[in-house]
């Protein structure tokens, strides 16, 4: 994992610079198409998949975000 | 949202909080250096924040959060088959309400055999601007995140 792009990522300072090149939301996936799988980690707990939560209910909302 | 979340559960609706990354790194949050940092500050978006739904971590690196766009507080909708069926640049409550609500009445038209087919629709849904709150949540980060975003929007 290049250490240039956790550190773009996880930008230490909210300016213009760090922040609005990945404000891309024009280029997310489209409605109606099998969306993108991820590896994810449950709080605490074991590895999971973002499949295995959308399979588990006929639908399921997925709330992105941070403490901050 | 977790009010939303209670009321749907019971309705085959699941909901979780995707913990990304910090919008407004702080002295007392500041950027993610670990997923161990980011289990702690998971662990406080749960304790202090009060998020009940079930919270898991995207990868340090944000492979989820930059593919799905990055916005720094999204909400999506998937059908169990993966399919997205809403999403959202910005969370509000009402709005998602009022997607849920329609998506579990296509489950019933569904049920009473109508036959349906999806088609697109595009809609531009409002939210409150509560200035105050915000402020309120970038100094919980600390006096860093409220600096930058003063200058962030001079």
């Amino acid at each position: 994992m290049p250490d240039d792009l956790l550190a773009r990522y996880n930008y230490a300072e909210f300016t213009k610079t760090t922040v609005l090149p990945w404000l891309r939301f024009d280029r997310s996936p489209p409605l109606g198409q099998r969306a993108p799988d991820f590896p994810l980690w449950h709080l605490g707990g074991p590895e999971t998949r973002l499949r295995e939560v959308w399979s588990a209910s006929e639908y399921t909302i997925v709330e992105f975000g941070s403490f901050t | 949202m977790n009010a939303l979340a209670r009321e749907y559960a019971a309705r085959g609706v699941g909901s979780i909080f995707l913990y990304t990354h910090e919008a407004h790194p702080g002295e007392h949050f500041p950027h993610l250096e670990s997923m161990e940092q980011k289990a702690r500050h998971a662990e406080a978006l749960r304790d202090v924040l009060g998020v009940t739904r079930p919270i898991l971590l995207d990868a340090l690196d944000g492979a989820c959060h930059r593919t799905y766009g990055t916005m720094p507080n999204m909400t999506w909708i998937f059908a169990r088959s993966g399919i997205p069926v809403y999403k959202s640049d910005w969370t509000d409550a009402r709005s998602v309400a009022n997607a849920v609500a329609y998506f579990v009445e296509v489950r019933e038209r569904r049920r009473g055999r109508e036959r349906l087919v999806p088609f697109q629709v595009e809609r531009l849904d409002y939210r409150t601007s509560d200035q105050e709150g915000f402020y309120a949540g970038l100094a919980r980060s600390g006096p860093k995140a409220v600096t930058e975003f003063r200058a962030f929007n001079e």
